[in-house]
Parts: structure tokens; C-alpha cells; sequence
């Protein structure tokens, strides 16, 4: 009975709404607005956005005049539009620390009062909040989780279970190390996304550190949690947890390191096994599950959210109310679905259904919902650059200088990129 | 073998004591180690039993507390408040970290609140179902609940209470403090799976049989009766290895929901007090073991040591001996291999001996071939070969001395010898060159004692024919006198002959005698201060008349400014000078020239010296180079035509030289057959302190006047008269003389002495003497000071008023002695004098003792022809006992013979100079002796006597001697 009376007011509001919107449609087809939208060209392929730009000129009739720049040249150009007054409606950019570039406070609206936010996952919404919990846009975009993803049928076998605390990891890490397992597959050869994990912590749990760091206030070498991070892993290195060959591991390593089963445990991201892993091996996909990320900053682990490009709106642009209301037709859950229809992606929107989500990250549900960080470090920190993070790692792994010094290294790495970049206090 | 027996003795012992120590350590060890293992594990099962003991009474208590809440307090709670701050009251005095109601289906809600399911679900059933209470593990926490009786908390309906721990405060309620920390405890379901554990850093084993299975070293027997013990409640303890390291697996089931307490704890720990033990035993024992064996091997070592010091030090000590014995010795010892001939040794006085290094010859022994003089004869390699075994050769060998270039003669013997079995040739270098020399002494001894006994021969061959020579003339013209008595002219011509032949003779023996006297060392000289212008003043009376009967040119030079008065033997310089200048007049033909030169030489060593160098030079015959170097041999004379008319005994240059060595001088000749000699003697006389003579001068004479045309000398008579206190004036004229002497006296002033230079310009000496004696008087002495021969002017000079001459050069000491009588008796002249001592003899009473009659009554006339008489005594004893016997004042003079018998000169003399009458102190006693030697005139005064007079009796040596006796 009650299911009954819910189906006829869904009904009943469905028929409402649709003709609410037919109404208003044909109010607006009267006056149809051409909204711009810049991007990087690589960016506004993406078929999703594809998807959602076609269904919404469908269902509006307005126009998207895209304005895409080779991706190398973008923010050069992006700039220049700005500085030249020419702002487009909607404007396309990951939440990083080229956005400053683009006067964010006086030319984007705050989207706190939108009434589509609470469609949004927390960690989401997070990635697109200023230090001050202004929304500066919507998140439309494929994410994925990185965590620590560990063949859990090995440890089965071995009687041991995922850590929870950064004791436990180091427990296990030994267990692991002591029956003769590679318990860490860390491929130092290239693969430099590995360190921004360890240090998105730091800075996400403490916005002051990831401020006073971009003004030139601070060192990394004046935070402790940066020096014991870059301890842990040097120590997890010489107790041999990355393996007997972790120097001249690389990229194309990772997937029959993890897959055959000579290392239990990596740090990377769930589409990874959909992209790069080949399922070929001892173990397959349904082997692996997922458990925090413990690199000594956070004693509980970390998972690393997705880089997320927004959705930002020029506030002070002729068609403002048309922009809002693109956005809302991207938040409506039957618009996102089709859109996202088949992508492999960590949900943006709670309503997300379509999309391909691993179950790893389902599984670590609640452990993601608590222990997840927006990716800050590779993102935010002016003239970070993971290259010269991995570069000064790399030193050290050699024991070419000592942990002190890999720290005032990636600092002088970090600082000579500032003043590259031409930031404020550099 | 017995030998080596012995000496591998204390090895053996300390190889089965070494041996037994080690067995007896294994088998202790062992014992030890199962002992102590035992021990631990009983240990471990208590400690765990209490443990367990311990983790069921914190069980029992929340589940106690569990039921005592769900049955009488939270039924009689209505209001939720109540609850709630009941529990949390609780919750901070358990400790436990939440309570919670539990439903039937799995949910759970918090006090405050708060829902969730629990993870627990296969314990769910227990709790629910079977209403029994349970233990479970969550995520991060263990809850205990029990069953209770269906209620509601704000709106939760709930049919079991729990409450839950952390995982960390379940590990502390479970933890051990003993192993150091190093023991893991867990709680484990009887299938494997893990509840909770007290690992630091939290659980991570899910099922510990499952990790056990991966871990350990179990097999599959041993893993599959773990599983049943365990399923079947049994405790039990095994070991095994997880990861390298061995550990005690214990298990005991805790009785609960067929949970058990398992804990795996590392061997080393439980073993921890035995392997303390055991490795402060190993180590104590090992440090124990080494110290012994250290201690017996530094025993051996050291007495090892000490041996091989002992004989290392007796070794160095005897080749120290050896190189000390080698050194001191002129033998050079080398050894070499008879294989090679490496030198093995080679003595160090090699260096000494033969100016080689020794490394020199270690490194080849060729080398010293270089300093063979000989150069065949070096070590001859083959005779070396040639040497039987334990025989020797030797070779007789000359070598140069490398650095010094000395040749020495050696005796090379070499022995072949078997050392140590090693075949070696000893080489023995003794150095023959002494005895060589030794041979080559004797030799020359030899024919020297041939030449000497040749000389000897010679010299007597010479002796009898100069002694003969007189002697015949003596003895042939007393044969003639004899016969010609009568002819006043033939006696006066033989008596003069014989004269003359008794002076030649009797110097012929005075210098055999001197020249045998110094020869055998018995001539000493007698030193005493006198005046060197005396001695030349001497010199020129007796050489003069000499070198004028020859109308030779006799000329006297002083250079410079020799002092006045030296210490010296002047008897002795006398006879050297007299000599020199005497064979001079004799070997220079007439008319020839003879200068006599005197200079003093530079002495810088010190100002109490003074060297002085006598010349005599002359233009006579010379000599040839030969002769010049056998001139100082005795009786050696050239023979030539000139030289065998002129008399002499070959002795004089040697009893010349002999006397100017005794004097530490030199004496050189240098001399050309035709063209003269030059004789120089360097002597060295001490000088004396000053005299008195300048007080005389100072009490007498203030001012004297000084005429010669040379002003060099009259600068030099100013510089000689200096200290003296006499204000010396000088002209270089006789007018000039004549006007200072006449202003003189005009102004009262006179000179007190007027000294003219004879041969001047215009006006000479004699001239200037007679106007100045006209124009002041005869007050003023005059002198004439002149180098030549003023006798043939003596008479004119002192008619024109000379007072006296003086011989240049001028001396202050001769100037006062010829002032002397000037100033005591005015004009007193020398011919005045001469008279009165030739008047001194007559009248005089003479006691003469003389043994021999002949020569006392040759005195007796002598003595009658000058006027004088004479008694004679036999023997000293008679002169005393005549002397004796006479009044005082009876004699006026005593001749004393020296060798008399009964009683000699001397102690005749003694003995009269000991009588008490006054006349034996004064009366003036002469030796009479042929002894003229220094010595004898020493001894003569020694004994009380006057003065000496030499035999035969020189009559005007006897006036003198009377003369200046009777003057004082």
C-alpha cells in the first residue's frame, strides 16, 4: 500500500516538473543565449562531457560555444582571455595551483547555495572548496581512489588480515617480509605519483600548513610530519618492503609485480586495474581489495580522492543565470547518468548508478569515507612537481644524502619552480 | 729423537689440555643449556598459566559487570539520562572504551546513540541465540557481551548489552612484562583465528595456524596436532622458526567459548638468562682459556726471547770483542763463501788499515785489489781453489792505504775451513810492516854502527894526529930549546912555538872535552840577566885586534832596538858568537870583509821574549854544498889547500850547534865555494825585569848633549835614553855642538854630558871636544862615541879632552858603566887604570895549593915576575892547615888547585871560609883548574870562592881577576 501511494506522487511530481519545464522551455526558446565554455582541448573531448554538452542544448536549445586550447598553451591563453576581459561563461580548470592565475574570488561565483550540492559526494565537494569552504564549481569528471590495493587472497593464505593503523601496517609489512614476501611494490623507476600520498595528509588535515607553505612562510623541513614520511619510506626501503629490485621498477613493473604475486601490496588507484593491469597472471582483479594508504602521516591511512576538473561560473558574465542553470541540468541524476553511462569512475555525484564502479572501492566504502584526502599535494602546493620529489627520493634511496637533506632538497626543488612560476613570496 | 721428544712435550700437553678444555666445555654447556632450557620453559608455561589466570578474571569481570547491570540496574532505570550517565560513570572507572545495546539483528547503538552493526556475526549467534555471553573481536576494538533480557533504549530494542576495548587496552590486560617485551600473546579461537593480540602495533593476523602454516618451519604432522590440541583444549609448547628466528609456541586454552591463550616468544628470550649465562661463562671461560695460553706462550716466547737475547748478546759481545780486538789490532779478518766468495765478514779496521769501507768489500771483495801495490798480488782466486780443505796458505803482500796512500806490508794467510757445513775461506791480513821496518832498522843500525865504529876509527885516526901534531912541536922544540939554551934569539923563537903549540893543544882538548860533554848530555846552561851591548862590546875587544891583524873589515850592526839586558847563558852565547866569528876572520882571506849583524825579530807570541838573530857574514872561501851538510859533524873540515894551512880541531860548528839546540835555537849556513859563508842563529832570551839603571841616571845626570851627523842616531840615543829622565839635545854639527854646549854654560845650565860622533862634517869629535873644552872647561865629561877602532886616536882625543870612548851602537847601560868612574873621579882615564892593576900584583902574598909540583913552581915564577910571592901547599888540607896557621892579613889571596888529593879545591875552601878569623870571610880565593866549564866555575863559587882561572895560568887573567877582586 505505502509503496503504491509513493509510486503515484512520483508519477504525479514527474508529470509536474515535466511541465513545469516544458513551460519554461518554451518561455526561454524565445530568448536562446549561447553560453562559452573554455577548456583545455584534451579536457572538453572527454565523452561524458560530450554527452552532457549535447544533452543540454537538446533540452535548452541554448548554445555552447566551446573554446578549447592545446593543453600546452592553455593557461597562457586562458590568461590572456581573462586579462583581456574576455571571460567565458563557464570555464573549465582543475582545482590546482594554476587557478590563481584567474582571480578566482573576483571573477567565479560561489556555488555554496546551489541547490545541487548535497548531490555531491563529500570527498567531491571537498576537492572543489577554497581553503574558506566556498564551492568554486561543479565536479564533472571521472575520479578514481588511490589507496593501497593488496592481494588479500596471499594474505589469507598467510593468515594475516589489511592493517588499520599505521602499526598495524608496519606489522604487517615485517609478517609479510618475514615469510619472504615483497610487501610493498613501490616502482621508484618513474613512477612519481607515489610521495603526493603521503603528503596529501599533511596538508588537507591542516589548510594553515598548505598556506603558509605557498606564501614562503614555511619549509617543508620546518614540518616534522614531512620528515617522518620521508624517513618511513627511506627506513621501509632498507628493511627491503619494496623488494629486492624497487630502483628499476617502473610503470610497465607494477602490474606483474602486484599480479604474480611477488609483491602483496601497491599504491594506486582503482581504474588503474581496468586501464593498466593485465588480468593474465596468477592473480586477477578479484584477487585485490583495498585498504589505506600508510606512509607515517596519517595514523589511520589515507586514500587519495580524485583530481577533479570543475565546472566554474563567471559571475560577473552576461548569462550568469543561464550558466547556474547548466550546472543544474549537470547535477540532475538522469542527466549525469547518461552521461557517465559505462564510465569507469569513482562516483562525483551520490546518484551516480551507470558509471563502472570497482569493487574494491565498494567494499572500502566506509574506510574511504573516513580516511580519504583530497589530492592537495600535487595539486596545490606551489612548485611542487613530482618529478623533483621523486628525483630527491631518489638520491636517498642511493644514500647519495640522508633523509634531512632529501627534505631540504625537495624544498629547493620546490621553492626554484615557485620563482620559476613567478608565485607570490618567492 | 728423544731430544725432540722433549722439546715437543709442552706442545703436546697443551694441545690435549687445549682439547680436554674444549670437551669438557661442550659437555658443560650442553648440560647447562638443557638445564636452563628446561628451566625456561617452565618459566614461560608459569608465567603464561598466570596470565591466562589473569586475562579470565578480566573476562569474568565484564561479563560480571555486564549481568550485574542488565540485571539490577539498567531494569530499574526508566529514563534514559539515568542510564546513560550511569554507564559513562562506569565507563570511566572500568576503562572500557563503549558500551552498547546489541538486537537481534546484528545492529548495535551506542549510549549515546549512535547505531552501527557489529562485525561479529558468527559470535552472534552464541550471544543471541544461545544466550551466552561472548568475547569477540571487532575492527579496532573486542567487546564483551552477554545475553539479556529484551529491553528498549531510546527507541532501540535490544536483547544483549557489551561493552568494548580497544585493541591496545585488551593488549595491556594481556601483556607480560617479562622478555623484555619481546614475547607476542594472543587470543586466538581453537580454529586458528586471532581475537586479539598484544603484538606492538596491533593485530594482523587474521589466523594465526594460517600464518604459522605460511611462517613457520612446522610440517604438516606438527601444524595438524597444533590444530587439534587446540580444538581439544590442550595446552602444549613447541618450537619452531618464523622468519629466521626460533620461537616457544605456547598455547593453553583460556575456558572460555574454546578461546586460548597463545604466546610465541623468541628462544633467545626465553633463553635469555642461559645465553647471558652461557656467554659470560664462554666469554670468562675463553678469556680464562686465552689468558692461560697467552700466559704460557708469553712464557715461552720470553724465555725464548731471553735465550735468543742471551745468545744475541753474547753474540753482539763477542763480535763486539771481536771488532774491538780487530780494531785495536793492525789484522784484517775476512771470511768468505767458497762457493761464490760472498764476503761474510769483513773486521771494520779495514776502513783503518786500508782506507776501504767495509760495505765496499761486503759488496765485492775485488776491490781490494785496487789497493794492491803490487797488482799480482791480490787474493788470488785460483791458489784458492787450490787450498785443501782445514789447510792454509799464505802470501806476503804490499798494500796502499786508499787515503792516505802509507804502504804497508801484510801477511795474507787464508784457511780453508768447514763451518756449519758450508765451506769458507778465513782470511787473516796481519800487517808485517813493523817487523819489516824493524829488519830494515836493524840493517841501517847496522851499517850506522859500522859507520860509527868507521867514524870512530876516524875520529881517533884525528885525535892522535891533532894531538900529536902540538905535542910534536912541544916536545921537538923543547928538545931544541935544550940545545940552544944559550941563544937568546932561538929560545925566545922555540918558547913562542911551544907557546903556541900548548894554546892549540890545550884548545884541541877543551873542545874535545866540551864537545864529549855535550854529546853525553852533561852540559847544562847557566842562565843569568846580562847586558847584550856588554857581551857585543866583549865580542868586539877580542875579534877586533883578530880581523885587524888581518886588516880584515870587522863591522858591527844593530837593527833596530834589541834590549839592553836578557837573560841567558852569556858564557855560552860568548862561545857560539865567538866561534862563528872566529872561523869567519880564520876562513876569510886578508882584506876581506866580515860583518857581524845583530837584529831582533818580530815575537808576537809574548812581550817576556825576546828573538834575536845573530849574522855573521864574510866573503871568504866558503863551502861546498857537502860540506855544508856534514859543517855541525864533529871533526869534519873541508879539505882544500886553503883550509889545511889554517889549525883547527873540526869541533867548534859541532859544539856550536849542539849548544844552540841545548839553547832551543836554530842555526843555518848558507855558503858558496869562493863567494863566503852566512851563519845565522835565532835564539829566544828571556827578557828581565827593569833595572835600576834608569834610577841611576835619574839621581845623576839631567841633561846631556848629543853631536852626530847621522840625526837617525841621535833620534835613537833619545828614544834609548827615554824613561830615563835625561834631557837629551841633539845637533847634527860640531859648530852646532860647540854654540849649544858654550849657551849652556853662559846661561849656568851646562850639559852634564857632551856625547860627539867622531867622524862628522867640518868639524869631527876631537875638534868639537878641544874648542869646547876651551870655551867651558874641563867640568863637563866629554865622550866620543864612534864604530871604529879608536886606538890610534886614543891619545890625541884625550889630549883635546875626551874623557872616554863608547862603541856604537849606544846602549843607556854602557853609557852609565862608562860614566861611572866619570862622575866618582872626575878625569880618571883607562891607561891610569891599566897601570894600577898591572901595580896590583907586586908585593902581594899568595897562598897557592897545587898538587902538582911542576905547575906550582911554573906558578911560583910567574907570580915572582910580576913582584908577587908565593907559598905553596901540596893538598887543600895543607893550604887550610897554612891558612890556618897565619896571622890575619898574613895572605893577600888564596890559588886554589880544585882536584888535589887528601883534601880538593872546594872543601879546602869551605873549610878556610869557616874559620872564625876575620880575614877567612874576605881573603879572595881563585879556583885553579883545568875544569873551565860553567858548572865548574858554579861549583867554585858555590864552595866560598872569588873566581875561576883556567890552566895553565894566563898571567893577565890572573891581573884581572886580582885587579877587580882587589877594586871591591
Amino acid at each position: 500500500m505505502k509503496k503504491l501511494c509513493f509510486s503515484i506522487i512520483i508519477i504525479a511530481a514527474i508529470f509536474f516538473l515535466t511541465s513545469c519545464s516544458v513551460i519554461e522551455l518554451l518561455s526561454k526558446n524565445s530568448e536562446r543565449v549561447t553560453l562559452t565554455i573554455m577548456g583545455r582541448k584534451s579536457d572538453v573531448k572527454k565523452s561524458y562531457l560530450n554527452s552532457i554538452f549535447e544533452q543540454y542544448e537538446k533540452s535548452t536549445g541554448n548554445k555552447l560555444d566551446i573554446i578549447a586550447f592545446e593543453d600546452a598553451e592553455f593557461e597562457e591563453r586562458a590568461a590572456k582571455k581573462f586579462s583581456d576581459g574576455e571571460i567565458p561563461d563557464i570555464f573549465l580548470h582543475f582545482h590546482n595551483a594554476d587557478l590563481s592565475r584567474y582571480n578566482v574570488s573576483n571573477n567565479f561565483y560561489f556555488l555554496n547555495d546551489e541547490p545541487w550540492i548535497n548531490e555531491l559526494t563529500d570527498s567531491a565537494a571537498a576537492y572543489c572548496k577554497d581553503s574558506h569552504g566556498n564551492l568554486l564549481g561543479m565536479p564533472f569528471w571521472e575520479s578514481s581512489v588511490s589507496g593501497c590495493y593488496y592481494n588479500k587472497t596471499i594474505l589469507d593464505s598467510l593468515g594475516l588480515k589489511p592493517a588499520s593503523t599505521q602499526a598495524e601496517f608496519d606489522v604487517l609489512c615485517q609478517a609479510l617480509a618475514d615469510i619472504g614476501y615483497n610487501p610493498i611494490c613501490w616502482p621508484a623507476n618513474g613512477c612519481t605519483w607515489m610521495f603526493q600520498f603521503g603528503l596529501d595528509p599533511i596538508f588537507a588535515d591542516n589548510p594553515s600548513l598548505l598556506e603558509s607553505l605557498n606564501k614562503n612562510e614555511i619549509s617543508y623541513s620546518d614540518i616534522p610530519e614531512v620528515r617522518n614520511m620521508v624517513k618511513w619510506i627511506s627506513d621501509a626501503a632498507d628493511k627491503g618492503w619494496f623488494g629486492p629490485n624497487y630502483l628499476e621498477n617502473g610503470w610497465s613493473d607494477i602490474s606483474y609485480n602486484i599480479g604474480s604475486g611477488n609483491y602483496v601490496m601497491t599504491f594506486i588507484w582503482d581504474t588503474w586495474f581496468y586501464t593498466d593491469f593485465e588480468n593474465d597472471n596468477k592473480y586477477g582483479i578479484d584477487d585485490f581489495a583495498l585498504m589505506p594508504i600508510f606512509m607515517n602521516t596519517a595514523n589511520n591511512g589515507t586514500y587519495e580522492g580524485g583530481n577533479l576538473n570543475m565546472m566554474m561560473i563567471n559571475k560577473n558574465g552576461e548569462n550568469l543565470q543561464e550558466a547556474l542553470e547548466f550546472l543544474k541540468f549537470c547535477a540532475d541524476e538522469k542527466n549525469y547518468n547518461i552521461a557517465f553511462d559505462s564510465i569507469a569512475t569513482v562516483n562525483c555525484f551520490k546518484g551516480q548508478t551507470t558509471n563502472i564502479q570497482s569493487p574494491m572501492v565498494t567494499n572500502a566504502a566506509s574506510s574511504i569515507e573516513e580516511n580519504e584526502r583530497v589530492s592537495v599535494a600535487a595539486s596545490r602546493i606551489i612548485g611542487y612537481s613530482a618529478d623533483d620529489v621523486s628525483d630527491a627520493f631518489n638520491k636517498l634511496f642511493c644514500k647519495k644524502t640522508d633523509v634531512l637533506t632529501c627534505v631540504h632538497l625537495m624544498d629547493d626543488y620546490r621553492i626554484k619552480e615557485a620563482k620559476k612560476y613567478g608565485a607570490d613570496g618567492f | 729423537m728423544k731430544k725432540r721428544f722433549i722439546r715437543l712435550l709442552p706442545l703436546f700437553l697443551m694441545c690435549i689440555v687445549g682439547i680436554s678444555a674444549v670437551l669438557i666445555s661442550f659437555v658443560y654447556f650442553d648440560f647447562i643449556s638443557k638445564r636452563i632450557y628446561e628451566d625456561s620453559t617452565d618459566h614461560l608455561e608459569e608465567i603464561y598459566a598466570q596470565v591466562n589466570r589473569s586475562f579470565g578474571a578480566f573476562v569474568e569481570r565484564n561479563w560480571g559487570l555486564l549481568n550485574s547491570w542488565a540485571n539490577y540496574f539498567i531494569p530499574t532505570r526508566q529514563q534514559y539520562e539515568e542510564i546513560s550517565d550511569f554507564i559513562k560513570n562506569e565507563q570511566s572507572y572500568w576503562g572500557f572504551s563503549e558500551f552498547y545495546f546489541i538486537s537481534d539483528d546484528n545492529t548495535c547503538m551506542t549510549i549515546d546513540g549512535i547505531k552501527s552493526n557489529m562485525d561479529s556475526e558468527t559470535s552472534w549467534n552464541t550471544l543471541v541465540h544461545r544466550k551466552n555471553p561472548i568475547m569477540a573481536a571487532e575492527t579496532l576494538s573486542t567487546i564483551f557481551a552477554v545475553p539479556v533480557k529484551h529491553g528498549e533504549y531510546n527507541g532501540f530494542g535490544y536483547d544483549a548489552i557489551a561493552i568494548s576495548y580497544t585493541n591496545e587496552d585488551m593488549a595491556n590486560s594481556l601483556n607480560v612484562d617479562a622478555f623484555s617485551g619481546k614475547a607476542k600473546c594472543f587470543v586466538i579461537h581453537n580454529d586458528g583465528s586471532v581475537l586479539l593480540s598484544t603484538q606492538v602495533g596491533g593485530n594482523v593476523f587474521s589466523s594465526y595456524l594460517m600464518y604459522l602454516k605460511a611462517a613457520s618451519n612446522l610440517d604438516e604432522h606438527s601444524l595438524s596436532k597444533l590444530s587439534k590440541d587446540w580444538i581439544n583444549g590442550k595446552s602444549g609448547l613447541l618450537q619452531c622458526k618464523i622468519g629466521g628466528v626460533s620461537y616457544c609456541i605456547l598455547y593453553q586454552p583460556i575456558g572460555y567459548q574454546d578461546y586460548i591463550l597463545l604466546s610465541a616468544v623468541p628462544q633467545n628470550v626465553v633463553s635469555a638468562g642461559f645465553l647471558s649465562v652461557q656467554k659470560t661463562t664462554i666469554n670468562v671461560s675463553i678469556v680464562l682459556f686465552f689468558m692461560i695460553f697467552a700466559s704460557i706462550i708469553a712464557f715461552f716466547i720470553l724465555r725464548g726471547k731471553k735465550q735468543s737475547q742471551k745468545n744475541k748478546m753474547e753474540l753482539q759481545y763477542r763480535e763486539r770483542m771481536f771488532d774491538v780486538l780487530s780494531n785495536n789490532v793492525d789484522d784484517i779478518f775476512l771470511m768468505l763463501d767458497a762457493k761464490n766468495h760472498n764476503v761474510d765478514y769483513v773486521s771494520p779496521n779495514i776502513e783503518r788499515l786500508l782506507g776501504i769501507q767495509v760495505e765496499e768489500v761486503r759488496e765485492n771483495v775485488r776491490i781490494m785489489e785496487k789497493c794492491a801495490v803490487n797488482a799480482n798480488i791480490v787474493i788470488p782466486e785460483k791458489e784458492l781453489e787450490s787450498i785443501p780443505l782445514n789447510k792454509n796458505k799464505y802470501w806476503e803482500c804490499e798494500y796502499m792505504h786508499q787515503s792516505t796512500g802509507e804502504c804497508r806490508w801484510y801477511r795474507m794467510i787464508i784457511y780453508h775451513m768447514n763451518i756449519q757445513d758450508v765451506r769458507k775461506y778465513v782470511i787473516i791480513l796481519s800487517d808485517r810492516t813493523h817487523e819489516r821496518r824493524m829488519n830494515q832498522n836493524l840493517q841501517d843500525a847496522l851499517t850506522a854502527a859500522r859507520s860509527a865504529n868507521e867514524a870512530k876509527s876516524n875520529f881517533l885516526s884525528n885525535m892522535s894526529h891533532d894531538i900529536r901534531t902540538p905535542m910534536n912541536a912541544i916536545v921537538g922544540f923543547s928538545v931544541l930549546l935544550d940545545k940552544n939554551a944559550e941563544n937568546v934569539d932561538k929560545v925566545k923563537e922555540y918558547t913562542h912555538k911551544i907557546k903556541t903549540s900548548s894554546h892549540h893543544l890545550l884548545s884541541l882538548i877543551n873542545d874535545i872535552l866540551d864537545m864529549s860533554k855535550i854529546e853525553s848530555g852533561k852540559t847544562s846552561l847557566n842562565t843569568d840577566c846580562f847586558s847584550l851591548p856588554e857581551l857585543l862590546e866583549e865580542l868586539n875587544i877580542i875579534l877586533m885586534p883578530q880581523a885587524k891583524a888581518k886588516s880584515q873589515s870587522f863591522k858591527f850592526h844593530v837593527n833596530g832596538t834589541p834590549p839592553e839586558k836578557i837573560v841567558g847563558d852569556k858564557l855560552r852565547l860568548n862561545q857560539i858568537l865567538i866561534n862563528l866569528l872566529s872561523n869567519a876572520i880564520k876562513y876569510t882571506p886578508e882584506g876581506g870583509e866580515i860583518e857581524f849583524l845583530v837584529s831582533e825579530l818580530p815575537n808576537n807570541s809574548s812581550n817576556q821574549y825576546v828573538k834575536l838573530r845573530f849574522a855573521v857574514i864574510d866573503n871568504g872561501i866558503g863551502m861546498s854544498e857537502e860540506f855544508q851538510k856534514n859543517i855541525f859533524n864533529p871533526f869534519s873540515r873541508e879539505i882544500s889547500s886553503v883550509t889545511n894551512k889554517i889549525q883547527g880541531t873540526g869541533l867548534g860548528m859541532a859544539i856550536t850547534k849542539n849548544l844552540v839546540d841545548l839553547m832551543g835555537g836554530i842555526i843555518q849556513v848558507e855558503s858558496r865555494p869562493g863567494n863566503g859563508s852566512k851563519f845565522t842563529v835565532e835564539l829566544s832570551f828571556v827578557l828581565p825585569e827593569q833595572e835600576a839603571s834608569e834610577l841611576w841616571f835619574h839621581q845623576r845626570v839631567n841633561k846631556m848633549l848629543v853631536a852626530d851627523d847621522e840625526e837617525d842616531i841621535c833620534l835613537y840615543i833619545q828614544e834609548m835614553m827615554h824613561g830615563t829622565g835625561v834631557n837629551v839635545s841633539y845637533v847634527t854639527n860640531g859648530s852646532a855642538a860647540v854654540e849649544t854646549a858654550v849657551n849652556a854654560h853662559n846661561d849656568g845650565e851646562d850639559f852634564q854630558v857632551i856625547l860627539l860622533d867622531w867622524k862628522m862634517p867640518e868639524i869631527d869629535g876631537i875638534e868639537t871636544a878641544r874648542i869646547i873644552r876651551k870655551k867651558i872647561g874641563a867640568n863637563v865629561p866629554i865622550l866620543v862615541l864612534t864604530s871604529y877602532d879608536w886606538s890610534e886616536i886614543e891619545e890625541e882625543a884625550r889630549q883635546a879632552g875626551i874623557n872616554a870612548f863608547m862603541s856604537k851602537p849606544f846602549f843607556p847601560s854602557t853609557f852609565k858603566q862608562i860614566l861611572e868612574p866619570l862622575f866618582l873621579d872626575g878625569s880618571a882615564n883607562n891607561k891610569e887604570q891599566q897601570n894600577k892593576n898591572e901595580s896590583v900584583l907586586k908585593g902581594l902574598l899568595f897562598l897557592a895549593a897545587e898538587d902538582n909540583e911542576l905547575n906550582a913552581e911554573i906558578l911560583k915564577e910567574v907570580l915572582s915576575m910580576e913582584g908577587a910571592d908565593c907559598e905553596l901547599a901540596a893538598n887543600g888540607l895543607e893550604a887550610v892547615e897554612m891558612f890556618k896557621k897565619s896571622k890575619p892579613g898574613y895572605y893577600d889571596m888564596i890559588l886554589m888547585d880544585v882536584q888535589m888529593p887528601v883534601m880538593n879545591g872546594y872543601e879546602a875552601t869551605r873549610q878556610i871560609r869557616a874559620f872564625e878569623r876575620p880575614d877567612a870571610k874576605t881573603i879572595p880565593i881563585a879556583a885553579m883548574t883545568a875544569n873551565t866549564f860553567a858548572e865548574d866555575v858554579r861549583n867554585a863559587m858555590d864552595a866560598g870562592m872569588n873566581g875561576h882561572l883556567a890552566k895553565p895560568i894566563n898571567l893577565d887573567a890572573v891581573r884581572d881577576l886580582i885587579g877587580k877582586l882587589i877594586n871591591k
